[in-house]
């Protein structure tokens, strides 16, 4: 009796550690889960944007396949999640439901049930264990940088600092900062990829780095040369010294995406500062962009969105969207400006592609009402433009007008006409520079205008540039069928 | 009735008294000075680090930088807290002699000892409430909106030193003196972020035919399943950086709670067997 006290409490203490044992292994499964449920995540945004990039690594592969089994799995578990018109791949299947599901806010939970659940049980622990083996990418930090993504011990760097390698990837970050104000460019990068590795989701980091890689570090470096560029595998284009910069940089932010597949920013710093302003790649720079638009944003994303729309072309697009922004947005005061703009230059193309016809029609009756439709369309577009200098000028608008009238004239054969107008149109709209620049040279060239130095060295550059992509392009594998 | 509530008000005099006591120990009012001018400084150590990107976007490195320097200064000071106070509550009163007098009186052994693991307790709480307040508001002055995620972060590190302090406690129940649980305190914390090793060890085991090399697989991975992982708790410093919506830390969350609970009442059950057998 006297010793019942210290025998219920023996007992006690044995049925604590029992319940602290199961609830432990409950909190494993559930740890492991969040690793499978966070690198499904990853995937599914990896096969949507980045099914293209070439990685030859059994990683990728195993990544691959093993994605598209749990996808094949989970197929009957997941309800119809709708399928948007970018949401197909290069051959036009729509993506699978785990894909859509994925990158779907409100299926999050959804997703996480069936990542520890039964039905994806099987597949979890391959995941695990090819994890485990390093023949699988991570979300997690790995110290090795050669496998950035794989955590393949039990033992992760969160066990070597305790769970605060958070703070040791800042502190590295203020070692980095210390550099740029150095000037010691080349030594930011490699404490850079470590700040991303002791962090995953040091978001700051991948877009400052990036930013450094694109926009610091080439700063001082001249455009390469175009004999000077080497046809470059992994890229699959032609490259220099400062485009490499640009390729790494991009390469830097895909990682912080499949690191941190909802985070906004990464996708806008990707779509915008590199495709859009660095390489003038407007098809990418709407892809991310509209990735960026799928996830929480501030109201300038979708703006730029549209910008790049319009830039790339898609005019009847960026009115729809700037359209959407507006209703989304009342009181906005570029909205409008930019609705107006696109109106205009829808018509300039519809104008283009009537002149275009016009001049290929046999049938004069036909060139002619072709025609008759071109100017038509060029008057509507002059007056479109005349309505945004109401309030003052806008010099965007007035260099239009000037290239619409240069068109005008180049068709009644007044050449030099046309060229000094286009000469003084670039200057008013720098945005629209080489497109003027390029009809300017030809309207000399056509006329028989004689060029003058800078303007041959600038055709000689294009010619020489044409010559290298289209030996290059013939070292481009054929597309995937 | 009066006999329940009679149990209650004794440990809770008890519990208020080592509270009182504790907090008058320099040693934790250091520790608090020093959390406290460290989640300070965060702000002067991070400060002049926004920059913009090519995109135009503002990025600003403060913000993060001070969160993650929290959430690391309220764990490192934390814990010594926890430590020190855990360790000394009853050696220092087996020490004085003072034990002596409180349980002459109608005190059992069992309250004596509730009250002041509870007493320890309030100490870590309070200590914890000003590190993570201060820490609260030093981000909302930074973000200018509610870090609610930073209250689960600091409940979640209470979890964490509730498993500590009641190991630690169960050890100065078996010392005359504060050192030594002190050092089984820092070694339980230590360890306890290590616990993934055994499971390495288990692994790795086996791979000869010796008996010796297959027990310690055994062995390991027993002990694996066993003792507190600490390192489940490291979800704290995941928690702030994550979005408002994500399943799986809702669902971590109340498990991380009730496994913090087990643990810490199974290190609390070895403390009153080690002093009921204590010779006082």
């Amino acid at each position: 009796m006297k010793n019942l006290p210290r025998t219920l409490a023996a007992v006690g203490f044995a049925i604590a550690v029992l319940l602290g044992a199961w609830q432990g292994a409950r909190v494993r499964h559930l740890r492991e889960s969040e690793r499978f449920y966070r690198w499904i995540l990853a995937q599914a945004t990896r096969s949507k944007l980045f099914a293209g990039d070439i990685d030859e690594s059994d990683q990728q592969r195993l990544d691959v396949a093993l994605y598209e089994e749990i996808a094949q799995t989970a197929e009957p578990a997941l309800p119809d999640v709708a399928v948007g018109d970018d949401d197909v791949d290069a051959a036009g299947k729509p993506f699978s439901k785990l894909t859509l599901a994925a990158r779907d806010d409100q299926y999050s939970s959804l997703v996480f049930e069936l990542a520890s659940g039964n039905l994806l049980a099987e597949q979890r622990q391959k995941f695990l264990q090819y994890s485990k083996e390093k023949k699988i990418s991570s979300v997690g930090s790995e110290l090795d940088p050669n496998t950035m993504y794989a955590e393949g011990a039990n033992v992760s760097l969160g066990n070597i600092f305790f769970g605060l390698r958070q703070v040791a990837a800042n502190f590295v970050w203020l070692r980095v900062d210390k550099y740029w104000h150095q000037g010691m460019e080349q030594r930011m990068i490699p404490l850079m990829r470590l700040c991303t590795s002791l962090d995953p989701t040091f978001v700051d980091a991948f877009l400052l780095g990036a930013w450094h890689l694109s926009y610091n570090m080439t700063a001082k470096m001249p455009d390469t040369p175009e004999p000077l560029k080497e046809w470059n595998e992994k890229y699959q284009a032609r490259i220099g010294d400062k485009e490499l910069y640009y390729y790494i940089a991009i390469d830097f932010l895909k990682d912080g995406i499949k690191k941190n597949p909802r985070n906004y920013k990464l996708y806008f710093d990707l779509g915008y500062a590199i495709y859009n302003i660095k390489m003038h790649d407007y098809e990418n720079a709407v892809t991310y962009l509209k990735e960026a638009v799928r996830y929480p944003h501030e109201v300038w994303v979708p703006r730029m969105l549209n910008i790049s729309l319009e830039e790339g072309g898609w005019y009847e697009k960026a009115l729809t969207g700037w359209q959407e922004f507006l209703k989304r947005n009342p009181g906005n005061l570029t909205a409008p400006r930019f609705i107006v703009r696109n109106k205009a230059r829808i018509k300039e193309k519809q104008a283009s592609e009537a002149a275009q016809r016009a001049k290929a029609a046999e049938d004069p009756a036909v060139a002619k009402a072709e025609k008759a439709e071109a100017e038509k369309l060029r008057d509507e577009a002059i007056k479109i433009y005349e309505s945004m200098n109401e309030g003052g000028e806008d010099p965007f608008a007035v260099a239009r007008i000037m290239k619409i009238k240069a068109e005008r004239l180049i068709e009644n054969g007044l050449y030099l006409e046309a060229a000094a107008l286009l000469q003084n149109a670039r200057w008013k709209s720098p945005d629209s520079w080489d497109e003027f620049t390029d009809m300017m040279i030809q309207a000399k060239i056509d006329g028989g205008v004689p060029l003058d130095l800078s303007e041959k060295k600038y055709v000689l550059r294009k010619e020489e540039a044409q010559k290298y992509n289209q030996a290059a392009n013939k070292q481009k594998p054929a597309p995937v069928q | 009735m009066s006999e329940v509530a009679s149990f209650f008000r004794g440990t809770w005099t008890i519990a208020l008294y080592t509270w009182r006591e504790g907090m008058r120990k320099k040693i934790i009012v250091a520790f608090l000075i020093l959390s406290i001018l460290s989640i300070v400084g965060s702000f002067f150590l991070t400060a002049f680090l926004s920059q913009t990107t090519g995109s135009g976007m503002e990025v600003d490195m403060q913000a993060k930088q001070i969160k993650d320097i929290g959430v690391a200064v309220i764990s490192i000071f934390g814990v010594l807290i926890t430590i020190f106070i855990s360790a000394s509550v009853v050696p220092n009163e087996v020490e004085n002699k003072v034990v002596y007098t409180v349980l002459s009186k109608p005190v059992r052994r069992f309250q004596y000892l509730l009250g002041k693991f509870t007493g320890a307790q309030l100490i870590i709480i309070l200590n914890l409430v000003i590190m993570g307040g201060l820490f609260f508001i030093a981000v909302y002055m930074k973000e200018n909106i509610m870090p609610t995620l930073l209250l689960w972060s600091v409940l979640l590190t209470y979890f964490e030193f509730l498993i500590v302090s009641a190991f630690t406690f169960a050890l100065s129940c078996a010392a005359t003196s504060a050192v030594l649980p002190t050092i089984g305190g820092l070694f339980i914390y230590v360890t306890g972020n290590l616990t993934e090793y055994l499971k390495d060890v288990s692994e790795r085991a086996g791979q000869t035919e010796l008996w010796l090399d297959k027990m310690t697989g055994q062995i390991s991975k027993a002990l694996f399943y066993i003792l507190p992982n600490l390192q489940n708790f490291s979800l704290r410093h995941q928690i702030i950086h994550l979005a408002p919506n994500d399943p799986p830390r809702d669902i971590l969350l109340p498990n991380l709670i009730v496994y913090g609970l087990s643990f810490a009442l199974a290190g609390y059950l070895i403390s009153y067997v080690v002093f009921f057998r204590k010779e006082l």
